[in-house]
Formats: C-alpha cells, structure tokens, sequence
C-alpha cells in the first residue's frame, strides 16, 4: 500500500512538471489572451490558445464515430480478459480421480493435500474395476486412475516438463504414492510414518522482496497490452492528425493566428486528455467488473502494477506523441505517414514484446533493467518490472524523471521539425534537410 | 488594393510572410509603422491561395473556432459567424461539413473565416479564381463592402479588369522586387498622353505624320493611335487633324491597367 502511495504521487508530480512546462510554452511571449464565456471555455481560459485548440481536438474526436465504436471493442475485449478466466476457474479446479482397489484414509488424505499444494482439489471416486476405469479414463469421466494404491493410469502420457495443471496433479499424485510405498517397505514405526506423512516444505527466503504471484503477472500482460494498444492509437491519432492539418492546408489559416507551439502543444495536450479520459474509463470498468465477478486479477502486486502501469501510459504517451506530432509535418499523405510510422513504432514493438517475454518468465536480465531506464522502451520495461517486485521506488522515480527530461528534450526538437516542416508542401520533407535547418 | 505581378514573381510569399509563415532573408514587416507580431497578426485576416478548412468540422463550429484563434470571445465569434454567413448566403449550411459544400461554397466559407474577426488588415491570394461571375461578384462586392467600412483590403488577382475596377490603388511586383505602385486613376493618366483619331476618307493619316512631338503607334482603319511628347498638346493635334478632313471621332485614351502591367514587367 505504502508503495501504492509513492507510485501515484510520483505520478501525480510527472504529471505537474509536464502540464507546466507546455503551459509556460503556451504562453511566452503572447500578450493577449482570449476570454472565454461559454461552456468548454474553463481549459481555454487556463491555457490561452493551447487550450482552444486542445478543446477542439478533444470535442471532434470525442463526437467521432470511430472514437465511439474503439472504445466499445475496447471495453468488450477487457470484459473477455476478466470474465472468461473467472467463468473457467470456477468449474476447472475440480478433477475427478478414480480408485481401483483399497486406498487407506491416511493416503487419500495425502493424496488430496498434494493437489492443494498445486492450487486444485480432487474427488476420489471409486471404480467398480480395472475395465470400468479405463472406460471412465477414455471417456474423461475421471483425469487419472490410483491402482491399487501402487499404480497411476492415465489416458495420454504426460511428460515431466508438463506445466498444465492436470499434469502437474499426475506428477504430485504419483509422488506421494512413492513416497507411501517407501515409508512402507522401510518398515517405519507408527510414529515415525506419521512424521513423515506431516512433513511440510521449508520456508524459502529470497534475496528480493515481494516475488509476483500469478496474478500479478496476468496484470501486468493485461497492463502491457493495454499500453501497448492506447500507445500505438494515440500516437497515430497526433500523426494522422498533424498530418490532415497539413494536407487540407488549413494550418496556413491556422498559424495566421496561433504560433505553431500553440497549435502543436494543444493538439497533443487535447489528445492526451481525450486518450487518459479512455484509459480511465477502460481500467475503471476492468476494477469495477473484477471485483464483480470475483476475478484474481488484483491480488498481490497487482494494484502497484496497474497504478505504475497508468502511470507509464502518462509517460509514454507525453515522450512519442512529440516524436509522432513531428513525423506528421514531414508528410502530407498516407502512404507516406505508413513508411514513416513503421520505423518510429519499431522501439515500441521491441520494449512490448520483450517486456512480455520477461513478464512470463519472470525473470529480468540486465539488459532488460536497462531498457527500463531509457524512455523509448521504459513505458513496458518498468510497469514489468514493478509488477515482479523487482525495483524500488527511487528506480522507479529515476526512470520516470529520465523520461520526463528527455520528453522536454523531445519536444524541443519536435516542435523545431515541426515549425519548419508543417508549412512546406508538395513532397515528402526530408529529415536532412530540417536537422541542417535547425542547425542554423 | 490591388496586388498585382507575374507568375512567380514572389506575391504568395509576401502574404505569406506578412503572416510569418516564411521566415524572412532580410527585411521587417511592419503595419502602421510597428513590427508585426503575434497580436498584430490576430488582428489580419488571411485567405490563403491554397484553401485550407478542416474538411470534417461544421461550417459553423469552424468559423466560432477561427474567431475565438483570432481572440474574439465564444459569444462574439458565434455572433459574427451567425453574422458573415448570413451575409454571405451560407445560413443554411451551418449544421453542414466544409467537404460537402460545392467549390463556390467552400470559397465563401474560406472568405467567412478570414473576416469572422473583422480584421483590420485583409489579405486574399487570388479570391476571385474559379468563381462563376454570380460569386466573384458576391465576393467583389464584400471586399469593396470591407474596405468601405475602414478595412485595408489587399488581394492579388490575375483579372487586371476586375482588379482596376475594384481597387484604389495597386502595387506590382516582380522577380520579388517592387516595380509601380500608386493609385489606380494617377496610373491610368500617368505617361505619355494618348489619343485615338479618325479623319474621314484619310486611311493612312498621313496628316498625322507631319506633326512634331508626336508618334504615331498604330492605324486601324482609318483610326490612328497617337502617343503625345510631353510638351504636344492635344489642341494643336486637333487643330491638324480638322485641317486634313471632317473628324469622326477624338477620343483622349486612359491607359488600361492591363497596359501599365505588360510596360512595368516586361
């Protein structure tokens, strides 16, 4: 919970410096500000021109049938996430094991506590013979069959690097039936059979705290696939949007009036707004349906994952959308938007897909705990590994303050491109051509 | 007035960089004697040659939006939108998208939003192209409308008529340099005098040859096209003519603007 806490203020003081910082942007050198009256008008009395345009961009996307429909599929594919593993935890849990023969009580015991040790439970149910088991073991009525107390049967043959749970269950069954017969034929006393039938697994102690539990890491694939997802939206809606600005020329009207800062930093401030607003609504549903139906997907460290994961979409979202915004004033249509988009989503294919690679395993390298600190891949590196327990809040922070410094840095350069390449039209500008220009 | 030159000799650039959207080589830009800057240029309306308008928003909210850029307040800019559209026979169009309107329509809209915040500068490249005569008039007659009530309107144009008889004053340009400027009747009376005449029965004008101080530039059918030297009058001219036969016609020619173009950027 502590960590809970330092997560979101973190998040809470990114956030301030960056909506500052464009604010002070917004409003250097410009004398006059706009009153505004009408409904809409509070985020343009506080931000002057940014906010006008951010309040348009936010009032014409929010109106867009496509926003409407994205959101629903968005929505509906969460419920899917959380409902359908609830819906099959509940009735998967159970296996079914058919006894041939005697099977003494301190062994089905055994046999029961070692399914729970591998997080199922089991019915004995007791078969009438061996013909009559394996009809049952064909027909799945029972997963597998004890013979006798001295044998396991079971239909397809399991391997010992099995994971799933059925095989994990053979596994431990046959274990304990071993380890019956080897207490038998050692011929313990009374006592010392019932020491060993209660021996229990000694604690493990590890060098990191707060190891993730399954949970956890569903979280965190969900969390990644949810940031991935709005990333790559969002940061085509600045693209695709700068880039119709400059095609319908309606940027030349447009900066007649507004510096190019104003209309950049309002376009991505308002589809920010828009973009968190979605986010919000998505993981506020995700809590709501969770807790309805009983989903484990927020237990353990699952609410410091999605909290720092919310935190990342912030972050993410304010260092690419100045890189995206400035690749849309270099094209004016869109085939050219596809052959510049492909080169700048590759860094955020990369972190995604490693990211889920070492959510799964669970296991980070140090090349991974570097790409947590680099603002290009950070946006997955670190929600990963905040949800594995494998960073302290000051790493945290300081792979937060690197993104929030190279984000300034960022949209410095962008908003350079941006000025230069936005009022140039007829052919693709090239990206030599604007760095000698800001060279200058 | 009128801003006139070639193609390419620099006139989209210049409006252009009045509104900072080129950056410039050498020079300032200046209005009433002050640089311009951001708060001045709210204060210009711009009608770029390009059109450009957010194809997908309504006429209506578009127009509000480029008021409220310009500084106006949400009330006012709706007002003046109501206003301009009205003016401009665009009212029922307001709940519509800029890409379904025909080109006429989208031009007018394009004008709405350059005068939305009554500008005290306006600047048009080319208005009047790709208009039907119905539209350039309707545009023709805000312009002269605006500049009626205070407004500096300045347009470039291709159609010298139009130009000449819309504007007070033109400025031509050419190869970026600036060659004539001036009011548009000083221009017209301004060079060597002219005058067309016709001598019944003369179809040569020999009778015109013999004067001194003047040039004889044409002879249609018995119509001669003199050019008058400074010091000729054209009493004299007259007075010669009358003497070679009955005169039919005497006209003293202004010079067109079309005329003053072709000399300035030839």
């Amino acid at each position: 919970m502590k960590q809970l806490i330092r997560v979101i203020i973190i998040v809470v003081v990114a956030a301030g410096v960056l909506a500052l910082r464009l604010w002070r942007r917004g409003r250097r050198g410009r004398p006059a500000r706009p009153a505004g009256t009408a409904r809409g008008a509070a985020l343009g009395r506080l931000t002057g021109y940014t906010g006008l345009v951010a309040a348009r961009e936010i009032r014409q996307r929010i109106r867009g049938r496509m926003f409407r429909i994205g959101t629903l599929v968005i929505l509906a594919v969460v419920a899917a996430v959380i409902v359908i593993p609830a819906l099959n935890s509940g009735k998967a849990q159970t296996y079914r094991v058919g006894v041939v023969g005697a099977l003494s009580a301190p062994l089905r015991a055994a046999v029961v506590a070692a399914s729970r040790s591998i997080g199922t439970t089991v019915r004995l149910v007791p078969e009438a013979g061996l013909a009559a088991a394996r009809a049952d073991l064909r027909s799945g009525r029972v997963s597998l069959v004890i013979l006798d107390a001295r044998a396991v049967e079971v239909s397809k043959p399991v391997s010992a690097t099995d994971t799933s749970t059925s095989g994990q269950l053979v596994r431990a069954v046959s274990t304990t039936l071993g380890v019956d017969e080897a207490v038998e034929s050692a011929r313990l006393s009374a006592a010392q059979a019932a020491r060993l039938a209660s021996a229990r697994p000694l604690p493990v102690t590890s060098l990191q705290r707060g190891s993730a539990s399954t949970s956890g890491r569903n979280t965190t694939t969900v969390g990644l696939v949810l940031v991935f997802v709005m990333l790559t939206q969002y940061n085509a809606w600045t693209l695709i949007g700068v880039m119709e600005e400059k095609s319908s020329r309606v940027v030349e009207v447009l900066l007649a009036a507004v510096r190019p800062v104003e209309l950049l930093g309002g376009k991505v401030l308002g589809i920010g707004l828009v973009a968190f607003a979605q986010a919000g609504l998505v993981v506020a549903f995700a809590l709501v349906l969770a807790k309805a139906v009983g989903s484990d997907l927020l237990h353990g460290t699952a609410p410091v994952a999605l909290a720092s994961t919310l935190a990342w979409l912030v972050l993410g979202y304010a260092f690419y959308c100045w890189v995206y915004a400035a690749a849309g004033s270099m094209a004016e249509r869109q085939d050219q938007v596809q052959s510049l988009a492909l080169p700048l989503s590759l860094p955020l294919i990369f972190g995604y897909v490693i990211s889920l690679t070492v959510a799964s395993s669970g296991n980070p390298s140090t090349f991974f705990d570097v790409l947590a600190y680099l603002p290009l891949t950070a946006p997955f590196a670190m929600p990963a590994l905040v949800s594995l327990g494998a960073v302290t809040w000051w790493e945290f922070a300081a792979s937060a303050a690197i993104s929030v410094v190279c984000t300034v840095g960022v949209a410095r350069l962008a908003t350079g491109i941006y000025r230069r390449a936005i009022l140039r039209t007829g052919r693709r500008v090239r990206i030599r051509e604007l760095v000698s220009g800001l060279a200058r | 007035m009128g801003f006139l030159g070639p193609n390419g000799a620099g006139k989209t650039t210049t409006m252009r960089a009045v509104f900072g959207l080129t950056d410039l080589d050498a020079g300032t830009v200046r209005w009433n004697g002050a640089l311009v800057g951001p708060a001045e240029r709210r204060r210009f309306g711009y009608m770029p040659e390009e059109r450009g308008l957010y194809p997908g928003m309504l006429v209506g909210e578009q127009l509000v939006y480029l008021g409220r850029l310009h500084g106006m307040s949400a009330t006012d800019a709706a007002a003046a939108a109501r206003a301009w559209m009205e003016r401009l026979g665009l009212a029922d169009t307001e709940r519509a998208k800029v890409e379904s309107l025909s080109h006429g329509n989208q031009q007018r809209v394009q004008l709405a939003a350059a005068l939305v915040h009554n500008p005290e500068l306006l600047i048009l490249d080319e208005p009047l192209t790709g208009l039907d005569p119905a539209g350039i008039d309707a545009i023709a007659g805000v312009l002269a409308g605006q500049a009626r009530s205070g407004c500096c309107v300045l347009f470039s144009s291709h159609q010298l008529d139009l130009v000449e008889d819309l504007c007070d004053s033109v400025t031509i340009i050419d190869h970026g340099r600036l060659v004539v400027t001036g009011k548009v009747d000083d221009l017209a009376t301004s060079g060597p005098r002219r005058l067309v005449v016709r001598v019944d029965g003369d179809r040569d004008a020999a009778w015109a040859r013999q004067l001194t101080g003047v040039s004889v530039s044409d002879v249609d059918r018995g119509a001669v096209r003199l050019v008058l030297d400074e010091p000729a009058d054209s009493e004299s001219v007259l007075k010669a003519a009358m003497a070679a036969g009955r005169v039919t016609e005497f006209v003293v020619e202004r010079r067109r603007l079309s005329e003053v173009f072709r000399e300035a950027v030839a």
